[in-house]
């Protein structure tokens, strides 16, 4: 600690009893104050994120020591085709799902920030899907999406003479039916993003456009869509993100079937590694999530304009 | 619509002084006819977003409507092919019965104890690096903030296994040896359902933020006084963000509560079970009696509904803040 101040300390105090100067305390606070928390962060995520690397590159099994592969685990990855299923999953989760409730939220949070009575009421409903652990949602959804004629879903199709519908159990249903639940759980967080930026919207734009006489329309296609346009790209990179760490849902829908219609990357990265205990080829799956990741978190940084600093 | 009064058709006596109050005063009520019309207009368009969004909130809402009307239902209404939407009789030993089958009051309480024990050490941990970040100079703090940036980048899921890996064979713990060989390390224990979640990168790099915003003016008068830079820092310093403590704590709190992979993968026994692992072993127990899996889950979202009624602003404040900052 002290060492870093030490040189120019002992140029002046060869005699007498070193007192240590105003920074040299406060340095030596700082790093007091800071240690602890980046302690348990470089031991639970520094360290974590090197053996991953390390690895990946190995045949682990836990029992046996690891064995160096070099990059076999990779080479498998590239030719297995259920790993490409469930990229391409958390492909289409994004590329359908996203858009979608970007929209809705958006339209939402307009209507919210028009002042109506019961607001707190409208914004609490919206927003209850993202509070609510996921397990219980996909509890929930499970029920409703119940096959057997009293799933809520076949009962209100059945008003309309529809047959009943397998839904989760359907291959071509399966994965439809999970990008709906993420909709509707997405779409309360995005709301109140875009309800808080509308609020930071200059009004003095608006009363210049009243006096130019534009419509509503027309305001909100001018006004409210670009001044909106950062924090959208903000909520597309974040909720893609987020995407590609979807969990909890579908080990608890489907458990990424029928037949992988439903498996995502973290559902493979569970599966190879605490069911088939392969953790070599497992942490090489962990390995490519994090590049993914780290890409995308790296260009939401750059669009965003750098989240600090 | 009879609102439009053209300004022409009041001009006849135009000219005159009486003309000219006469024209005044036909200004004056077209004027305010065109407002009463306006309002009217504006009333209506607000009255179908009103309803518009009554819809809306239903639909968002219908899903726990659904799952607390399940939960009271009989199990033959469970099954019959025409069930009714309104439960016919409302069976509130469904509760009971499902607390009989699995012990949702131990799962909750462990879920509590996590929660608690992560929302105080992100509060501890956090604020400390957070403040020492935003307000002291020392060297290797850009080093460090660097660092926990970086570690925000990494998703837990990337992590997990060698996390894993770590708990297991933690040396001297649970029958290891000084190689973490020959027991079971941490698993199945306490240590690895709270160790690991202490304190998260994005916690210190919110309360830099608002540390950032507090006044340096204070730290520095307090420090004239003579006071300690602990001092400083619990009783001057850590009260100026108590908005910013609430909404870590929420979120610390929300996470530790709702958190399901790390319970799954380190702990096997009932007695260390929090709720959302018990409610998933719970679903392939009660297979599929909806009723009581119902109940359960209703058990287990209610502790939030409930937490974010009361701190409704804070959670949305702390959502949004976190995300757009």
């Amino acid at each position: 600690m002290s060492t870093n101040t030490v040189d120019r300390q002992t140029l002046s105090t060869t005699r007498r009893r070193r007192v240590p100067t105003l920074t040299q305390r406060q340095g030596r606070w700082g790093l007091l104050f800071a240690a602890p928390a980046t302690v348990q962060i470089a031991l639970w995520t520094g360290l974590p994120v090197l053996v991953s690397i390390i690895l990946s590159f190995t045949n682990y099994d836990m029992l046996n020591p690891p064995e160096f592969l070099g990059f076999d685990n990779y080479v498998t990855l590239a030719n297995d085709p259920v790993f490409w299923k469930a990229l391409g999953n958390n492909f289409i989760m994004a590329i359908v799902g996203i858009p979608i409730s970007i929209l809705i939220s958006l339209a939402l949070a307009v209507m919210l920030n028009q002042g109506l009575r019961g607001n707190s009421i409208f914004r609490t409903a919206v927003f209850l899907p993202h509070v609510t652990a996921t397990v219980a949602i996909a509890m929930i959804w499970l029920w409703i999406y119940s096959p057997g004629g009293n799933g809520l879903f076949n009962i209100v199709l059945g008003f309309f003479g529809v047959p009943n519908q397998a839904f989760l159990a359907s291959p071509s249903q399966a994965l439809p039916s999970v990008i709906l639940v993420t909709i509707w759980q997405g779409i309360g967080l995005k709301m109140m993003i875009y309800l808080a930026s509308l609020q930071g919207i200059d009004q003095q734009l608006y009363e210049a456009a009243d006096i130019d006489g534009a419509s509503a329309v027309q305001k909100f296609f001018r006004i409210t869509i670009p001044m909106l346009k950062p924090v959208t790209f903000f909520i597309l990179v974040t909720s893609i993100v987020g995407n590609f760490q979807t969990f909890d849902l579908i080990y608890n829908l489907t458990n990424g079937g029928p037949a992988n219609s439903t498996t995502v990357i973290t559902y493979q990265i569970y599966q190879t590694a605490f069911q088939q205990f392969r953790m070599g080829l497992a942490t090489a799956q962990s390995v490519v999530l994090l590049i993914v990741l780290v890409v995308l978190t790296i260009f939401s940084r750059r669009i965003t304009g750098g989240k600090d600093d | 619509m009879t609102d439009t009064v053209l300004p022409g058709t009041l001009d006849a006596s135009a000219g005159t002084e009486q003309g000219a109050a006469e024209r005044k005063a036909a200004a004056r009520t077209a004027k305010q006819a065109n407002k009463r019309s306006a309002s009217k207009k504006r009333r209506i368009s607000r009255a179908a977003l009103t309803v518009l969004l009554i819809v809306v909130s239903f639909v968002m809402a219908l899903p726990f409507v659904w799952m607390f009307l399940t939960s009271v239902r009989s199990s033959p209404e469970i099954f019959s092919s025409d069930m009714p939407m309104w439960p016919a009789e409302w069976h509130w030993e469904n509760f009971t019965v499902a607390l009989e089958r699995a012990p949702f009051g131990i799962y909750a309480r462990n879920s509590f104890i996590i929660a608690v024990v992560h929302t105080i050490s992100n509060l501890v941990f956090g604020s400390m690096a957070g403040y020492a970040l935003a307000k002291i100079r020392f060297k290797g703090s850009s080093v460090i903030f660097g660092f926990i940036l970086a570690s925000m980048m990494i998703p837990f899921y990337a992590i997990v296994i060698p996390e894993f890996l770590m708990i297991r064979f933690v040396p001297f713990a649970g029958g290891n040896d000084l190689f973490g060989q020959g027991g079971t390390g941490w698993y199945d224990t306490w240590w690895a359902l709270l160790i690991p979640g202490l304190v998260s990168p994005f916690n210190i790099f919110l309360f830099r933020q608002f540390f950032i915003s507090t006044p340096t003016e204070l730290m520095e008068a307090a420090r004239i006084d003579g006071a300690s830079e602990a001092r400083t820092f619990v009783q001057i310093m850590a009260p100026l963000i108590r908005p910013g403590m609430l909404t870590v704590a929420l979120l610390a709190f929300e996470a530790g509560w709702n958190n399901f992979l790390w319970p799954l993968l380190v702990t096997s026994s009932t007695n260390l079970r929090t709720i959302q692992l018990g409610l998933s072993v719970f679903r392939q127990e009660a297979g599929t009696e909806f009723n009581l899996l119902m109940a359960g889950t209703t058990m287990a979202a209610v502790p939030m509904i409930v937490m974010f009624f009361f701190f409704q602003k804070q959670f949305v404040n702390g959502f949004v803040g976190s995300g757009l900052k």
